[in-house]
């Protein structure tokens, strides 16, 4: 009989127990994958997310991954198609506007959340976008309230305040523009002519859309939209504005100073952030309005996404319990999100926490959040219907025409026409 | 009569070896390539969004005839081949008969760089040409430099000039790929009949234009076949550098069978119908260009 050491036999017990426990922890762990397309903003929640979970659940882990948004919605579209889930994450982060076509297109993929999570806590819009059959699917994340951000001091070399930016309509911000130009040679706006931001933004802020609550097409017998698209007209022709391609180009153009201002979701704070260097040098007045339409205000919304969880994640629980237990709970974690990354959360009760009210150095001193939380409440309410990409494509498809000073009419006949074709 | 028989009995074991030698590769073609392309068809018959099918008849193909996006998409290809493939196909063949040259210094290099392009990554060389004609982008500033334009132009903002950014691309890719396909064909080609045009007194333009060319007959056909069935499906390139274009100005069929099944609200259906239209216009081309090339018999 070999005979061991009291200190070997002690030794080899301990590293036994400790390896023993390493395995079960390690059995244990889990890692949540998410995806989702902003680094700097979205991400970037998610993370700040994920490190207050941890403190109560160490051994977990999460993983973010970023695409491009629009390489992840066909990535995502592509692989649910597919039917194979092998690949597919636990979270997905999916935009309003076009949350109705995954729910409708590919009943089962999501896993509701109704009996998990209490509705009644979120902003009822958010709810609605992700409700079909009275199941709701999302854990409802940012607003994208409109704002118009400008250079506070490039504005100022001109001659403008913060009050002459005050709930103006399109013109008056043209003629603002022009004189801009004249006094500083700057261009106002940067332009994406494959975008249709400027379209959307307009047309909710009259409450009005591609389509009726009924999701009936409502273009060519639609005054507003007639509206909208000669209010583009004449900021296309006021020169006000630089053609920018694709995102890099476009964002960059105004971080680098490139262009003075551009109208957009609460969300760009995040990238204009980025650039610390530039803090006090912005500011923020509400988003233009329609002058020649009455039930157009100064509110509109711009994007705005959502969590969903995928019926087949191999974590599905736990993620489940992160989303319920920050993102359905924390009210401290929705003012560092904004404040940070300038995500407006839509959980009513985080709306009385301070940073909500407080005033913001990097916009000059401004009480952006309040303004911007105050805004909210004014947007008015939309039903994206399912077919949001096929009309903005038609829009997109006549912005030659509408550049080169075509007749609205005949334009809106023909945008009109796709849209029925397209959603038959 | 009896080796009669005993040959017949061996042509037949030959005949049942070939086949079930041959057998893995069918069956594997027939799952994979056959019965896709079947159900496609069958496919082409449905009409519904999302997951959800029912027959539709001939619904789809009505719904081609009255569809402005597809004409659009179906213009644009036709318009990238009419322009694209004659210029690339030219210039493969003007480098050919330069590099062919034995006597030319730094051949070995002309060639390597030349068609050093096709090896390259699509991606990167996609982000690179976008960065290349960017607004502020080095194209802009050289045109600016040397004061041929006074403003910048929007290349990729502005819907003819994203054209001939996709067109320029493709060339700039392909090229080298059909002049490889020239050289060696040229090789083939009998010294002696050039010296003898030569002694004769034929002018250079002329040796190039009928003795050249007549006797790459056959691989100018192969290559204007490959390269009229790659830009009918021309997809990498559009989407890369413009993503359809400004305004659907460079979206191309491929592009729109893509946006029809993942973009917008899935049509599975009339995407197949789109995808089998760049049949029929691949084997109409095709059977043009046969057609032409055919050798013609006194």
């Amino acid at each position: 009989m070999t005979r061991m050491s009291t200190g070997l036999k002690r030794s080899l017990a301990v590293a036994m127990a400790s390896v023993s426990m390493f395995s079960v922890t390690a059995a244990s762990a889990a890692e949540i994958l998410v995806w989702c397309w902003d680094p700097n903003f979205n991400g970037a929640t998610m993370e700040e997310a994920f490190s207050r979970y941890q403190a109560e659940h160490p051994d977990d882990t999460i993983r973010v991954e970023i695409f491009d948004k629009a390489a992840m919605e066909q990535k995502l579209q592509t692989q649910l198609a597919s039917g194979t889930t092998e690949g597919l994450p636990d979270i997905v982060l999916i935009e309003d506007y076009r949350a109705q076509k995954y729910l409708l297109s590919f009943p089962g993929a999501f896993e509701p959340l109704t009996d998990q999570i209490d509705y009644s806590a979120f902003a009822p819009y958010k709810v609605e976008v992700a409700t079909v059959d009275g199941q709701t699917y999302s854990m409802p994340f940012d607003s994208g309230v409109t704002g118009l951000f400008y250079r506070a001091d490039k504005l100022e070399e001109a001659g403008y305040t913060a009050a002459d930016l005050e709930n103006i309509t399109w013109d008056e911000l043209i003629a603002i523009g022009q004189d801009v130009m004249e006094k500083t040679g700057e261009t106002l706006l940067p332009i994406d002519p494959n975008a249709s931001d400027l379209f959307r933004i307009m047309m909710q802020s009259a409450g009005t859309w591609y389509f009726d609550a009924d999701g009936n097409v409502t273009i060519a017998d639609n005054p507003v939209f007639h509206e909208v698209l000669s209010t583009y007209q004449r900021i296309l022709a006021g020169g006000i504005s630089k053609p920018v391609s694709g995102w890099t180009e476009y964002t960059g153009s105004f971080t680098s100073g490139d262009t003075l201002a551009t109208p957009t979701g609460v969300w760009m704070t995040a990238t204009i952030k980025a650039n610390p260097d530039q803090s006090g040098q912005w500011g923020v007045a509400p988003v233009p309005r329609m002058g020649d339409v009455e039930s157009s205000v100064n509110a509109s919304n711009l994007g705005g996404s959502s969590w969903y969880v995928l019926s087949s994640a191999p974590q599905k629980d736990l993620a489940i319990d992160f989303l319920k237990s920050v993102w359905g709970s924390d009210v401290d974690f929705y003012q560092e999100i904004l404040v940070n990354q300038g995500a407006l959360g839509t959980y009513m009760p985080a709306r009385e926490g301070e940073a909500f009210q407080a005033s913001d150095e990097f916009f000059g001193g401004q009480p952006v959040w309040q303004n911007f939380s105050n805004w909210l409440a004014e947007i008015p309410a939309v039903n994206y219907g399912i077919f949001t990409e096929e009309a903005d494509s038609a829009v997109v498809a006549q912005i030659p025409a509408i550049t080169s000073g075509g007749n609205i009419d005949e334009i809106v006949a023909a945008i009109d026409a796709q849209v029925r074709q397209q959603t038959q | 009569m009896g080796v009669c028989v005993a040959q017949s009995g061996l042509a037949r074991k030959e005949q049942v070896s070939g086949w079930l030698f041959v057998m893995p590769a069918l069956v594997l073609l027939g799952i994979f390539m056959i019965y896709p392309i079947l159900w496609s068809l069958w496919m082409s018959f449905q009409v519904g969004r999302g997951m959800s099918f029912s027959f539709g008849g001939f619904a789809n193909i009505i719904r081609l005839t009255q569809d402005p996006v597809f004409l659009r998409a179906l213009t644009n290809t036709l318009v990238f081949l009419a322009i694209q493939v004659p210029i690339m196909l030219v210039l493969a063949l003007l480098f050919a008969s330069a590099l062919n040259d034995s006597k030319l210094w730094g051949r070995s290099f002309f060639r390597t760089a030349i068609f050093l392009p096709c090896v390259t990554s699509l991606v990167a060389y996609s982000v690179i040409f976008k960065s290349m004609f960017a607004g502020d982008g080095i194209i802009n500033q050289v045109l600016l430099g040397l004061h041929i334009v006074s403003e910048p132009i929007a290349w990729l903002a502005d819907p003819f000039w994203a054209k001939f950014v996709v067109v320029s691309a493709i060339t700039w890719r392909w090229t080298g790929y059909n002049m490889i396909f020239y050289l060696a064909a040229m090789q083939n080609i009998d010294r002696s009949i050039y010296e003898a045009a030569r002694i004769d007194g034929v002018p250079t333009w002329a040796r190039f234009w009928y003795i050249t060319v007549p006797m790459l007959k056959p691989v100018i056909l192969f290559t204007a076949v490959i390269s009229t069935i790659g830009t009918l499906q021309l997809f990498d390139e559009p989407n890369l550098l413009t993503q359809g274009g400004p305004s659907d100005s460079t979206l191309t069929l491929s592009m729109y069978i893509y946006n029809l099944s993942f973009r917008f609200m899935p049509s599975f259906g009339y995407a197949a119908t789109v995808s089998y239209v760049i049949v029929v216009l691949v084997a109409i081309l095709s059977y043009i260009q046969f057609l032409v090339a055919r050798d013609r018999r006194a």
